[in-house]
């Protein structure tokens, strides 16, 4: 008894005024306390710039300078956006480049992480191998592709001969098919290691058993990956799925460095769209109308997504 | 409903033996249990038989009909995992009738087959739920309602229970027998937990490191357990084991405990001049008026139930390696034997107690072999 009453006095606030943060009662505002910095942080990175990106959208503003006095709002960059053929045009061009890219990207991402999910002799290279791309910076991986698909001594045009495949070199440059599936493929490349490393952690949460249960039902191997395999992993199809849509948005450099968004626009995305506006015709008021219209699409998209996907894996 | 046999299987993984030559038959509606502590080879061996492990050697037969090159669909076989292995996307109406929709079954027979074993297994209210809005117990009837829809050859159940608490668990072991025998179909069931063997089999498989140690019912392995393996892992707790000479005592067999003599089964007396493993169980010891003397280390009550520990005298002890009943059973101390007494006496620690071992329950095995005598 001695003992415990030395503890409890041990043990007693010094202060009356001190409060204790293991308390139920005060744990949630430690928990704020904790997480005030870096709401502060993204208040100021994030926040702030969306704020001052949609009040110049409002304003009619060719050079924006921090500090320069406001202009009076105006619905002017919006009117001008909604009429202009070519943001209707960036619009399709982005929804064209989302479905192909993550579609495909889906399909293979899911077709190498079931295959490195095997069980097979140099398994964690291969691994590696997939995984690559991805660790390639994207500037790099684009030049490097660049040059592959360089009309006059590219590779790619060099080994379609040799193949066969086509008789004259394709002019990635100057053919818009050519250069949207160019760009296409570069994303591709670039964005499916993503898919196949979401996806193989996701195949290995799928318990062994219902395989095995499925396999006692009588399930063939199709049967298993389409009632087992695909739902199981639907969640992180999905998850995966509205990050790689999302890259695709705002995925500026591939297409900047490869095509520049030409030709006549033929992969000119919303997000290229964006910096010529701000950029290169210096309308940072028309720009910045078009990157908060981007955002707005973008959000919406991850909301819809995000709730359906969250449903339900829960 | 089908006879299960198995014919010299063996299963390797390299160079570790997990089987080896185990023949087994099962007759037709039998309730067969593998039991065996950890890694001795139980489940290894209900997964050949369903086919979700290949054999290394050996032949199996299902209803007469050799299944071993055939895959796990083909076997006409229904099973039951430890952690049920629902589809957590399916309703409980779609888990129950995947089996009979994967073999083609048309929808409206499907509903009504599934709609039956629903009502078998009081899971009427709950089919079109899905398996995370369902508790243990019910997922564990999920499980069991997808064996039975398929009207299967033989039930594979692998450590069903084991996810259950106490309680429920004695519940659906008794739910399980039940639903057994009124459908008579061949089950063979793996448990670890003896308990479960002895209560529920109509014939029980003994197993360690791979190899079968005794089949019998539950009456037989607990009255003439083969060795000293089996009679140490049947019975809770399981047997008490001593070591001590055989000695003629006025012609009649005797060992030594202590200092005291100890009067053998008739059919000792050829061991005369040898030394032998003594085994006796915890419930057949008598507490009454007799020469042998104990100080109680320990007294566990359980209410009107008391395990009572006390000292093997010295040198009379088993060593670990010979009373090692597997991973299950780590903490048995082989220097104590115990009492299990059923009475309102109270007993305490540090108490002297007289023993008496009956002279007809004292089994007598090798020390060399471990197999019983006699």
């Amino acid at each position: 008894m001695t003992h415990l009453t030395e503890t409890t006095i041990l043990t007693k606030p010094k202060g009356p005024r001190m409060i204790d943060f293991s308390a139920p009662r005060h744990r949630k505002k430690f928990g704020y306390l904790l997480l005030a910095p870096a709401v502060i942080l993204m208040a100021l990175i994030i926040v702030y710039p969306i704020l001052l990106s949609v009040d110049i959208s409002f304003q009619d503003v060719r050079i924006a300078r921090v500090g320069a006095s406001d202009k009076p709002w105006t619905l002017d960059n919006y009117r001008w956006l909604f009429a202009s053929h070519e943001f209707w045009r960036a619009c399709w061009v982005t929804a064209k480049m989302v479905v192909f890219v993550g579609g495909t990207a889906l399909v293979i991402g899911l077709a190498t992480a079931l295959l490195v999910n095997q069980k097979f002799k140099g398994r964690a290279l291969a691994r590696l191998f997939v995984a690559l791309p991805w660790a390639v910076p994207e500037v790099v991986a684009t030049v490097i592709w660049a040059w592959m698909l360089d009309s006059s001594f590219g590779v790619v045009n060099w080994a379609l001969l040799r193949l066969g495949i086509i008789s004259e070199a394709i002019q990635f440059s100057q053919n818009s098919t050519a250069a949207f599936f160019a760009v296409c493929v570069v994303m591709i490349w670039k964005g499916y290691p993503l898919m196949t490393i979401m996806l193989l952690a996701g195949l290995q949460s799928i318990p062994e058993e219902q395989y095995q249960a499925a396999k006692v039902d009588g399930a063939s191997v199709w049967q298993r990956f389409w009632y087992v395999t695909v739902p199981n992993l639907a969640p992180v199809m999905g998850v995966t799925l509205i990050m790689t849509t999302l890259w695709v948005f705002r995925d500026f450099a591939i297409i900047h460095v490869l095509t520049g968004g030409g030709p006549l626009g033929a992969t000119t995305t919303l997000s290229i769209m964006t910096f010529e506006q701000s950029f290169s015709y210096f309308r940072m008021g028309q720009g910045a109308a078009v990157g908060v219209v981007t955002m707005l699409i973008c959000a919406f998209i991850s909301r819809a997504l995000v709730s359906r996907f969250a449903s339900k894996s829960h | 409903m089908a006879t299960v046999e198995f014919n010299h299987i063996k299963k390797s993984y390299g160079s570790v033996e997990a089987i080896r030559d185990f023949n087994l038959s099962v007759d037709d509606g039998d309730f067969c249990v593998f039991v065996g502590p950890s890694g001795c080879g139980k489940s290894t061996a209900l997964k050949m038989l369903a086919g979700l492990e290949a054999t290394t050697s050996g032949t199996i037969q299902i209803g007469g009909r050799d299944v071993t090159e055939l895959g796990p669909g083909n076997r006409d076989i229904a099973m039951v995992f430890q952690n049920y292995a629902l589809y957590p996307h399916m309703t409980v109406r779609k888990n129950i009738g995947f089996g009979l929709k994967m073999r083609g079954m048309p929808g409206n027979e499907i509903n009504a087959k599934v709609e039956d074993a629903a009502k078998i297994l009081e899971l009427t209210n709950y089919l079109d739920r899905k398996p995370k809005a369902l508790s243990g117990g019910q997922r564990q009837r999920v499980a069991l309602g997808r064996a039975i829809v398929r009207e299967p050859s033989a039930f594979l159940m692998d450590e069903p229970l084991s996810n259950l608490d106490a309680k429920l668990r004695v519940q659906t072991r008794a739910e399980i027998v039940n639903l057994q025998k009124r459908l008579g179909v061949t089950t063979i069931y793996v448990t670890h937990d003896q308990t479960e063997a002895l209560t529920m089999a109509s014939k029980i498989v003994v197993m360690r490191d791979g190899m079968i140690q005794q089949i019998g019912t539950s009456h037989e392995l607990f009255t003439h357990p083969r060795n000293i393996f089996v009679a140490g892992f049947i019975g809770s707790p399981g047997m008490n084991f001593f070591r001590g000479p055989v000695e003629l005592d006025a012609g009649q067999p005797v060992t030594r405990f202590g200092g005291h003599l100890v009067r053998l089964p008739a059919a000792t007396a050829a061991l005369a001049g040898t030394d032998a493993v003594f085994g006796i169980r915890p419930e057949h010891i008598q507490l009454t008026t007799s020469p042998i003397n104990v100080g109680l280390r320990l007294v566990e009550s359980l209410g009107t139930e008391k395990i009572l520990h006390f000292q093997i005298p010295k040198g009379q002890s088993l060593t670990n390696t010979e009373a090692d009943f597997g991973p299950d059973d780590q903490d048995r101390d082989v220097q104590s034997m115990l009492i299990r007494v059923i009475d309102d006496h109270i007993y305490q620690e540090g108490q002297s107690v007289s023993l008496l071992f009956p002279q007809d329950k004292i089994h007598v095995f090798d020390p060399a072999t471990h197999a019983a005598i006699g």
